[in-house]
């Protein structure tokens, strides 16, 4: 049975056959997600449409559109196209600093008129495509050389270096938590994750001694923001008395006061968790986390249920990256880790954030369109 | 027998499946860790936080920037803040709006408008933004609320500034005047919605606002659920804004604008023509910006707004007249440098001067032997129409552009106008009409379509005083290179001639100034004069008795011999520019000479911008 089923020609999808393997039931999470998001965002604006709500349904749906693009695409298209997806990425994130827009203290965007792209976010994606392919590429019984290990450790890091030089510290964590997760599920020997965990454990110290006073002043601002009441550790404090106030059931939708003393610095963006934990308390605060691990589950088992290794890793990955996402921005808001500035993913207004996340789930479906597709290593071409 | 190969295949993918659910195991710990961090801040500590969400809370105050002040060049201050004691209410901290407002108005008057203007602010923006209730409070007024602060909820007292013009009726055209920020600026910068924050809406006011404008200060404080102050949490102080130091003398400036008051209309301009700084700029009728910066006058308000005389215009920079006989100088100037006309070329004057079927009048019959001197001298017209006539207005209209007519100057002054010098091309772009003879003929003597402000008439004076292409300045900039202009391209000997030619308007018996010469020993003045037509064939019908009288000019520089101010005069319908123009310039040179304020030094400010730049667009404009 077992023989029988490897020997199965790659089965030929057409779209009604796609459109029956879609993972449906997953959609409707999303949408669900999506929808609380806008709720949020209405009673943001003091119980109007506009200027976000709207607009956040009305990119939803947009995104709807290439969401199905990106799910129905043929997966080997991807496969060869996932190299030079990441070099262009690379490249337009070189460009940033050359000829980007500073916004905010930060250089992270490419802009002409009323058009602004934000290369980062493309990596996002890239990254994950680039890793999987390498991984279908290189034959499992050489997984454990350390040789081998040496162009995905370059994947990741040279992103993750023209990242920080932003400086966008989210990104560079995002795209850390990305790489390391996919060598650690392509079957990277736990040895090299504990070797570096050693090694940063053993060279943090002596960094510390290298740095001046005022830089060291800043790091340690940053990791405990109350340190400086005026400054950021203020919007925490805020932060955490908006969601603290809102007890078990919250002081009801709209109905906030806290989120309207105007003090939360990014109320319709980064710190709309706090509203909304205000407003819904603890029981829609969990209701929240709970739908979005729902997702992360759906995710996972989507992955395990591909044949081939790039599907799997390309729905991994995005799981990684809706994850990491969801966690630093709820930890960020309970004052748990410091500042760092990253979105709720489908929840929090802005168009970008948004579209990178809508195509990673397309490409999450995708992998789950084709689950039964086998690919055989030639298939992926050559390492380069 | 052959052991079989390992899959390699089989085992990775049951790696990737044990780790994958040892990472999505992880996720679900991390998520854990969430749901208890909320269960520690929303369940156990919730009713601490309920507490300092009730009782409380933080609030923020900007602290606006005292404004920069604007001192006149020898340091007397004519626009400076001054304290202004006010009283706002926060309407979130308000138990009930009308409750608080009913409470002030037991201290201070609080009309209906006032409560309207109140309640429609704070239903506009957060409660937690100040709103304005009334301002100017006399001491005894501020006292008594912060006294009953603790009874009324949601007030503020504060101490802000407001802006003190002195000298403000002379000064107030180059000066200007504050006012709140309009809706676009408070969008491009919030700060503008703060309370008594105010933003220059006209002259130096506006020009150099951003440096004027400071940035503001913050204090956090924590106030409990009535608004009350618990304690100061921290503050940043605002930083004032820079001091500008004018040009201008400011006791000049008044002897001009006494001088010139009793004209309906008019507007007087002297320039040093060494650095180009502005030293008078006067123009009637004129307004008083302390009506109308702070509290603003609602009926004078109106009033400068139905007044026809339009005071609130700037006639220096926004009047454009055509400048009659004083531009002579130009076309004197312009057919020496052409060629077709010399020093002792003579033309005789029948008293008109025909071109094709049209006659040309000149303001008297001249005779024979005129040459250029005599021209300029007596103002003869026929002189000029011939010599318009044989260069052609390209190259007239080069020579006026060259002496500093027919465009803005970046001095930092908003509004100006850039007069017109016309030629072919503009009239073909402009009017789609090809240009004809006639009316490069009356272009020669400064009619038609050629026109210039007070302004550009001195500046082209001080040109052709000097021979340089002096720009004017109204800002005195402390570390300012004392370099001379550039060198204009036009021959000194013909500088030379025509110089003459305005000492003897003034001087010498038979010029149209000769009642204007300084009596002052040997210290004498150079003009011309100008009277330019206001009526045309066209809208002759349509003009009062008033609104056909001529234009009255006079351009001047001084001392003659070493020529170090430049003046130009309009009076708007005020006749002969002999009659009206000149004797104005010669009571204005006279106080000017006697304190020759170039040669004193200059007061700087100690808080002075070491390079103030003009916001204001302003170039040449063709």
């Amino acid at each position: 049975m077992k023989l029988l089923f490897a020997e199965t020609p790659a089965p030929k999808l057409n779209l009604s056959k796609k459109l029956l393997l879609l993972n449906w039931p997953f959609l409707l999470l999303v949408t669900s997600i999506v929808l609380v998001g806008a709720g949020a965002l209405y009673s943001v604006a003091g119980g109007a449409l506009d200027p976000w709500a709207s607009r956040h349904v009305v990119r939803f749906c947009f995104g709807l559109a290439l969401l199905f693009a990106v799910a129905f695409s043929d997966m080997r298209w991807w496969l060869r196209g996932a190299y030079p997806l990441y070099l262009a990425a690379l490249l337009l994130m070189l460009l940033v600093p050359l000829i980007g827009v500073e916004s905010g203290g930060a250089r992270r965007w490419l802009g002409y008129g009323e058009f602004s792209f934000q290369p980062s976010e493309m990596m996002k994606i890239a990254l994950v495509l680039a890793l999987a392919r390498y991984y279908q590429w290189l034959p499992p019984e050489k997984i454990w050389r350390p040789d081998a290990l040496v162009p995905p450790v370059l994947m990741i890091g040279l992103p993750l270096l023209l990242a920080l030089a932003q400086p966008d510290l989210g990104t560079a964590m995002l795209f850390a938590v990305i790489g390391g997760g996919l060598l650690f599920l392509a079957g990277v020997s736990w040895f090299y994750f504990g070797a570096v965990i050693v090694g940063v454990v053993v060279a943090l110290p002596h960094a510390w001694e290298k740095l001046h006073d005022y830089q060291r002043e800043r790091v340690l601002t940053f990791i405990d923001p109350e340190r400086d009441p005026l400054g950021s550790g203020y919007h925490i404090l805020q932060s955490k008395i908006a969601i603290g106030s809102g007890g078990l059931s919250g002081k009801g939708f709209m109905q906030g006061t806290q989120a309207q003393l105007n003090f939360l610095p990014e109320k319709h963006t980064d710190f709309i968790f706090t509203m909304f934990a205000e407003e819904m308390g603890f029981i829609g605060a969990v209701a929240l986390l709970a739908l979005y691990l729902l997702t992360l589950f759906f995710i996972t088992y989507m992955a395990l249920r591909c044949r081939s290794i790039f599907a799997r890793l390309i729905a991994a990955g995005m799981g990684l990256c809706l994850f990491t996402y969801v966690f630093i921005n709820v930890a960020m808001v309970t004052g748990l880790v410091p500042v760092v500035g990253v979105p709720l993913p489908l929840v929090s207004y802005g168009g970008t954030s948004m579209l990178t996340m809508i195509v990673g789930l397309g490409f999450v479906l995708n992998a789950h369109v084709n689950r039964r597709v086998t690919l055989r290593r030639e298939e992926a071409g050559a390492l380069w | 027998m052959t052991r079989k190969p390992p899959d390699y295949a089989r085992r990775q993918r049951h790696r990737f499946s044990r780790r994958a659910l040892l990472v999505g195991a992880g996720q679900a710990g991390l998520f854990g860790v969430l749901g208890w961090r909320l269960h520690q801040l929303q369940i156990l500590d919730s009713s601490d936080y309920r507490l300092l969400s009730d009782e409380n809370r933080m609030t923020m105050q900007l602290v606006a920037p005292s404004r920069g002040a604007i001192y006149d060049r020898f340091g007397t201050v004519v626009a400076e803040d001054r304290e202004n004691l006010r009283v706002l209410v926060l309407p979130a901290f308000c138990k009930s709006l009308s409750a608080t407002l009913d409470a002030l108005a037991t201290v201070v008057p609080v009309s209906s408008a006032t409560r309207d203007r109140v309640a429609r602010s704070a239903r506009r923006q957060s409660g937690y933004y100040p709103v304005l209730v009334a301002e100017g409070l006399s001491w005894r007024q501020f006292a008594l609320l912060n006294v009953l602060a603790p009874q009324i909820p949601g007030m503020r007292t504060d101490r802000s500034a407001y802006r003190l013009y002195n000298h403000s009726r002379p000064m107030a055209h180059v000066v200007g005047y504050v006012g709140m920020a309009g809706k676009e600026e408070v969008n491009a910068d919030p700060v503008m919605r703060l309370p008594g924050f105010r933003a220059g809406r006209a002259g130096v006011e506006k020009t150099f606002d951003r440096e004027l404008r400071g940035t503001p200060g913050a204090i956090k404080y924590e106030v409990d659920v009535r608004g009350r102050v618990v304690r100061e949490l921290g503050s940043r102080p605002s930083t004032k804004g820079r001091d500008i130091v004018l040009t201008i003398d400011h006791h000049l400036q008044t002897v001009a604008q006494d001088r010139i008051k009793d004209h309906r209309v008019a507007s007087i301009v002297v320039i040093d023509v060494v650095t180009g700084g502005i030293l008078v700029m006067a123009s009637t009728p004129t307004y008083d910006p302390n009506d109308i910066a702070f509290k603003v006058d609602l009926e004078q308000w109106k009033e400068l707004g139905r007044n026809p005389d339009h005071p609130m215009h700037n006639r220096a920079v926004r009047g454009q007249y055509p400048p009659g006989s004083t531009f002579k100088v130009v076309t004197a100037l312009a057919g020496l440098s052409a060629g077709v006309i010399d020093e002792h070329e003579t033309m005789r004057c029948p008293g008109s001067y025909a071109v094709g079927r049209k006659r040309f009048r000149c303001w008297k019959s001249h005779g024979g032997g005129i040459d250029v001197h005599q021209a300029l001298k007596q103002s003869c017209d026929v002189y000029f129409y011939e010599t318009a006539k044989r260069m052609g207005i390209d190259h007239l209209a080069l020579v006026a552009r060259e002496l500093g007519l027919g465009q803005t100057y970046d001095c930092g002054l908003p509004g100006q106008k850039p007069g017109l010098i016309p030629d072919q091309a503009w009239k073909r772009a402009n009017l789609f009409d090809a240009w004809y003879a006639g009316e490069t003929v009356i272009a020669g003597i400064g009619q038609g379509f050629v026109s210039a402000t007070p302004l550009q008439l001195a500046v082209m004076t001080a040109r052709v005083a000097t021979g340089r292409a002096v720009l004017p300045k109204l800002v005195m900039s402390p570390n300012d290179p004392a370099e001379p202009w550039p060198l204009l391209s036009l021959d000194p000997a013909h500088l030379e001639i025509v110089r003459s030619g305005m000492i003897a308007v003034v001087n010498e018996k038979g010029g149209t100034a000769g009642r204007s010469a300084l009596e002052l020993g040997d210290v004498q003045m150079a003009g011309k004069t100008g009277t330019s037509q206001v009526v045309s064939s066209r809208n002759e019908h349509k003009l009062s008795a008033y609104e056909r009288e001529t234009h009255a000019l006079f351009i001047a520089f001084a001392p003659a011999d070493a020529p170090r101010y430049a003046a130009a005069c309009v009076v708007e319908h005020g006749g002969g520019g002999s009659r009206a123009a000149a004797p104005v310039v010669k009571d204005v040179m006279t106080e000017l000479l006697l304190r020759d304020p170039a040669a004193r030094p200059a007061f700087v400010s100690n808080n002075q911008d070491a390079a103030p730049s003009a916001v204001a667009a302003a170039g040449p404009v063709r």
